[in-house]
Order: structure tokens, then C-alpha cells, then sequence
């Protein structure tokens, strides 16, 4: 008897939790409300406003006029000059990340080196901000000692135009945290590959060389080619960093940041917003395409 | 994102019938082998040095009173003190931003929890239908960076001047952006256990919700919270673009202005900080490991799947 009542419970439990009547489950959307509420309020709103003042004109009309405007002159410099150095940085950290990955995972001993290479990732693929910006400046500053050091070897660094704020400097100094993150996000895919194909591979004739090109890199190019669009994305909107190495506004966020310095008023702004409603494009369509590429990646990693 | 598995791979048992990496065990014997670690071992040793070297300069910038200049062989021993890094606790405008970059991830931490841990329970136990809704939500400020944000934020300022004019405006806004990684964190954590049979069982034996959540299922989820409050502590304590747009003086804006004043003790300042992050997460670890050894692994995967998720850089 008791029995049958405690079953009887956790049954009903079980159905009202799994499949409640329609009432209640349109009820139950509502303990959802904060925290939508708090996404509009804190996310959703200043999103959107920053859309709806890039593409209105003073008189408050609809009008594209300032989104075009992003292309031109300095404007259309900074992201130049963004999309190059984000992109070395992304491919600088999928090419290191990856052979990184690939060290550490392939290592036999000693045996804590794998999991001191995960840990170490873990904490420097979120450390930009301004440490990096001052560590890197006391290592290949001008006043550096790794500076000091390349000169002692024979090698001027500053002999050409090498800054920390230029193409060549910031994907230096942005590899810092780039490649521990695309060490994160190749190491399951590298587990993923077996050891069985590799030995199906040689025993139907195949090379390494082989073995790479028809089976490794397609299996790995999901996860390379996610890992470049997030690596691309996390270089693109970076901007503790930049701002100590790089004195004037010459990458987007800092750009949209001159934009704002000035106190807010109707005019020059709006091309301010629409530099941050591009930010923003370049974002979602970077991350979406992550997103296709890491569903894709996740299919070998069983 | 698969959490990965550590599988320490033993040379002495060459054969594993499904070895998870891609060299050979079976050809471990083959003279091949000693050069096809060649690259790997250059590439550790190289990571290592990169890694390294920057940590090492900014320590010695912060601990040794010698120019760069002057150093060399006779030099490299000469000045060395903890000055540097007591320096900042001597100007005025040091405390003032501790403490408000202290209040700020105190408020940040509570108010995170505060919000998504009942919303997270919620969606597992009422709505699971609406589950892959909220986690496409939480990770939308990954396509909003801050430096966006706080555009937007300019945009709504004068509407809102009562508010954003407070300090404390910023905690809903370090909220945002720390969302993707701590609910990630919390969902994780109510996916490892059987959330519904916990809650009927303390609901059948005559407890009422609010003893269930408090008494049941917070104490459960106790290394998720953990890892969710840390990571939002360490977001807050270095958040630097909101703050200096919006002229907040918290910690990461005095760090940026103090070493104009003071290089080297503007320079120990940010050793600090470097240190004390790196001490967060490294506490963090030991805190989640203690438990049996099932629930470690889960902290693990949790906490991985957190900082793997999160773009580097705020």
C-alpha cells in the first residue's frame, strides 16, 4: 500500500515535470521573465540602439548614409588595418595552437606535461587585457630586455618598422592568448583521431604523408577552420591590449572608443555607432559560422 | 564542446586497442620514431619560452631597480625589492579603486547567482523545452563585445543619467558579459545530477521549496557555483573597455593611468594583478578537486567547458 501511494508520487511527479497539463506549462514560461527582462533591459536595448542611431540622420529619417560612411577614409583605414592583424593573429594562433596540441597531446612523458600544458591554456586564453600589454612591453618594448637580448645576438629588432602597435606587434602580443585558445579547441579533435585509421592507412599502402592529407586534415579541418573565425572574432574585438600598445585610434575598437570619448551629440556620431553596428555583423557572422563548423567538428569526437 | 578526457597514455602498455592519439604505440620501437618527435619537443620548448619569457621580464621590470641599459652580467643581481610592488598602496587613488572594483564583483557575483541560478533550475525542472532557447541567449554577448555594449550604453545615457551615473551601474552590464561562461557553468552543473529526482524526493518527504532549493539543491551544485562566482570575480576584477569609456575609476583604469605616473610601480601593480587572477583560477582548481573523485571530473568539464567557450579578451 505504501508502497503503491510513494509510486503513485513520484509517477505524478514525473508527469508534471515531464508533460504538465497545457495550463501550466504556458504558466511555467513565465518564471522565465527576469531574467528576459534583464537580457532586454542590459543586452537587447543597448543593441539595438546602437543599430538605430548608426542608420538614423539628425532630422531622426532612416538613412544608410552613415553605414557607408565606415568605408571611407580613416574609417575604412582601421579596418583594414584590423582585418589584417586580426587575421594573422587568427592564422598565427591555428597554426601554433594546433602543432601545440598536437606536442601535447603525442607526449608521453613526462606525464604531467599534458595536463600542465591544458591548465596553463586554460588561465592564458583569458589573460589579455592590461598585464599582457605591459608584460610584452617589458619583454620587446623598445626598453625591453628580449629587445636587449635580439640586440646582443646581433639582431635590431627596431632596425625596420616593428612596433607592438603594428600589424607584426599585435599578433605577437595577441598569440599570447590566441593560441592557448586554439589549443583548447583542437586538443578533443586531435583525441578524436584513432589510431585505427592511421593503421588502416598503412596497411592499405598509405604514407604519412598520406594519412594526413586524406584522413587527419579532413577530419581536422572542422576545428581549424572554427578555430580561425573564433580566434578572428576574440582578435577583431579586443581592446584593453590595444589600447596601451597603440597610441592613436587605428583598429575599430578603439576607433568607436574615439567616437564615444567625445560627449555624445547629434552629428559625427552616428558614424561611430555604425562602425559598432559593423562590430557587430562582423561578430554574428563570425561566430554563426563557428557554430556550423563546431557541430561539424563534434562528429568525429565520440 | 565534447569535454575531453585525460587519458595518460603508458608507454608500457604499447597496446591499447584504441590508443586516443595519433601516434603509434606499436611503433614505438622504430628508429623513426626518436625523429618524429623532433618537431613536437622544439615546439614545447618554444611554447614554453613564449610563454615564459614575457612573465619574467614584467617581473623583473616590477622587482630589479635597473634601467634596461644598464643591464647586463655585473648588473643582473643588483636592486632587487618588493618596492615596486608596494609602490600603488602609497597613492591616493589606489584604494578608492580596489574598493570599488571589490564592491563591483561582490555585486556582480551575487547579483549573478541571484538570477541565473533560479532561472537554471527553473528551465531544467519546469521548461527543458526552453533549455537550448536560454543557452542560445546566454551566449549572445560573445556577438556583442563590449566595446559595442558600451556604445549602446552611451546611446541610453542621457534617458537614464540617475542610473548610469552610479558606479554600481556597471554591475548588470559585467552581468552580460559574463554570462556565456557562468550559466554554461550552472547548466553544467544541473545536467550532472538528476535535478528532478532530488527535488521530488525532498518535495515527497514534506519539504517546501524553499528548503529544497537551499537544503537540497544548492548544496549539490555547490562546485558549480564556485566555479561561476570565480570566473565572474576574475571578469570583473580586469574588465578594463566598459570602465574606461564610461570614466568608471576601478582598479584595471588605475593600472592603465598609474604606470604614466610611477612605471615601475605601475608595472609591480599589474604583476599583481596578474598574479592574484591566475591565484583565482588556480584556487579554483584546488576548491573543485576536493570532492570525491566523479565530482572532480565534472568540475573539471565544467570549468573547461567554461574558459574554452569564452574569447579571450574583455
Amino acid at each position: 500500500m505504501t508502497d503503491l501511494v510513494i509510486n503513485d508520487v513520484v509517477a505524478d511527479g514525473g508527469r508534471t515535470a515531464g508533460a504538465p497539463p497545457k495550463a501550466r506549462r504556458d504558466l511555467a514560461w513565465l518564471g522565465l521573465l527576469p531574467f528576459l527582462a534583464f537580457l532586454v533591459l542590459f543586452l537587447f536595448i543597448p543593441a539595438i540602439s546602437v543599430f538605430r542611431n548608426a542608420t538614423n540622420t539628425e532630422a531622426g529619417s532612416f538613412s544608410f548614409s552613415a553605414m557607408r560612411e565606415a568605408f571611407t577614409g580613416q574609417n575604412l583605414e582601421a579596418f583594414k588595418f584590423s582585418v589584417k592583424f586580426s587575421a594573422g593573429a587568427a592564422a598565427v594562433g591555428v597554426l601554433f595552437g594546433t602543432l601545440l596540441a598536437y606536442a601535447a597531446a603525442t607526449a608521453t612523458r613526462p606525464r604531467w606535461l599534458r595536463n600542465l600544458v591544458t591548465a596553463f591554456c586554460g588561465v592564458a586564453a583569458n589573460m589579455g587585457g592590461l598585464p599582457l600589454a605591459f608584460a610584452f612591453l617589458s619583454l620587446l618594448g623598445r626598453q625591453g630586455v628580449g629587445t636587449k637580448v635580439l640586440n646582443w645576438a646581433g639582431f635590431d629588432l627596431y632596425g625596420g618598422d616593428f612596433d607592438l602597435g603594428n600589424v607584426t606587434g599585435l599578433i605577437v602580443v595577441y598569440s599570447y592568448f590566441n593560441i592557448p585558445l586554439m589549443l583548447l579547441i583542437t586538443l578533443p579533435a586531435i583525441d578524436g583521431l584513432k589510431q585505427s585509421w592511421r593503421e588502416a592507412c598503412s596497411n592499405l599502402g598509405g604514407t604519412s604523408w598520406t594519412y594526413w592529407r586524406r584522413v587527419g586534415l579532413p577530419v581536422l579541418a572542422p576545428s581549424l577552420l572554427g578555430g580561425f573565425l573564433l580566434l578572428f572574432a576574440n582578435s577583431f574585438a579586443a581592446y584593453a591590449t590595444a589600447r596601451i600598445l597603440t597610441d592613436n585610434s587605428k583598429i575599430v575598437p578603439l576607433r568607436i572608443a574615439f567616437f564615444l570619448g567625445g560627449d555624445v551629440s547629434i552629428g559625427e556620431d552616428a558614424v561611430g555607432f555604425s562602425l559598432a553596428a559593423w562590430m557587430i555583423i562582423i561578430m554574428v557572422v563570425c561566430m554563426s559560422l563557428y557554430w556550423v563548423a563546431r557541430k561539424r567538428a563534434e562528429r568525429w569526437q565520440s | 564542446m565534447q569535454p575531453h578526457i585525460h587519458v595518460a597514455i603508458d608507454p608500457e602498455l604499447g597496446n591499447q586497442p584504441t590508443a586516443p592519439t595519433g601516434i603509434a604505440p606499436a611503433t614505438a620501437g622504430r628508429p623513426r620514431r626518436r625523429f618524429s618527435r623532433l618537431v613536437p619537443n622544439t615546439v614545447l620548448i618554444l611554447s614554453g619560452l613564449f610563454f615564459v619569457a614575457p612573465l619574467l621580464t614584467l617581473a623583473r621590470f616590477s622587482l630589479q631597480n635597473v634601467p634596461t641599459i644598464l643591464l647586463g652580467w655585473n648588473t643582473l643581481f643588483d636592486k632587487w625589492s618588493l618596492n615596486g610592488l608596494t609602490k600603488a598602496f602609497d597613492d591616493p587613488a589606489f584604494w578608492p579603486a580596489l574598493k570599488l572594483s571589490l564592491q563591483l564583483a561582490v555585486g556582480t557575483v551575487v547579483l549573478t547567482l541571484g538570477l541565473l541560478l533560479p532561472t537554471a533550475i527553473w528551465t531544467h525542472l519546469r521548461v527543458p523545452k526552453a533549455r537550448s532557447v536560454i543557452e542560445f541567449m546566454t551566449v549572445l554577448p560573445y556577438m556583442i563585445p563590449a566595446i559595442a555594449l558600451v556604445a549602446g550604453i552611451k546611446i541610453i545615457q542621457p534617458h537614464a543619467r540617475w542610473f548610469l551615473n552610479s558606479d554600481f551601474s556597471l554591475i548588470p552590464f559585467y552581468v552580460i558579459l559574463a554570462l556565456p561562461f557562468t550559466y554554461r557553468s550552472l547548466d553544467a552543473g544541473l545536467k550532472a545530477i538528476d535535478l528532478r529526482t532530488l527535488v521530488d524526493a525532498s518535495r515527497s518527504l514534506g519539504a517546501g521549496w524553499g528548503s529544497t532549493v537551499f537544503r537540497v539543491v544548492i548544496p549539490n551544485l555547490r562546485t558549480a557555483i564556485i566555479s561561476a562566482s570565480f570566473l565572474t570575480a576574475a571578469v570583473v576584477i580586469g574588465e578594463f573597455t566598459i570602465a574606461d569609456t564610461l570614466l568608471k575609476e576601478t582598479l584595471p583604469r588605475f593600472q592603465a593611468t598609474f604606470v604614466g605616473r610611477e612605471p615601475q610601480g605601475g608595472y609591480g601593480l599589474n604583476l599583481l594583478a596578474l598574479i592574484v587572477t591566475i591565484g583565482l583560477f588556480v584556487t579554483l582548481s584546488v576548491l573543485t578537486k576536493k570532492r570525491d573523485p566523479k565530482r572532480k571530473s565534472f568540475a573539471r568539464q565544467a570549468a573547461n567547458a567554461a574558459l574554452v567557450e569564452k574569447p579571450g579578451q574583455l
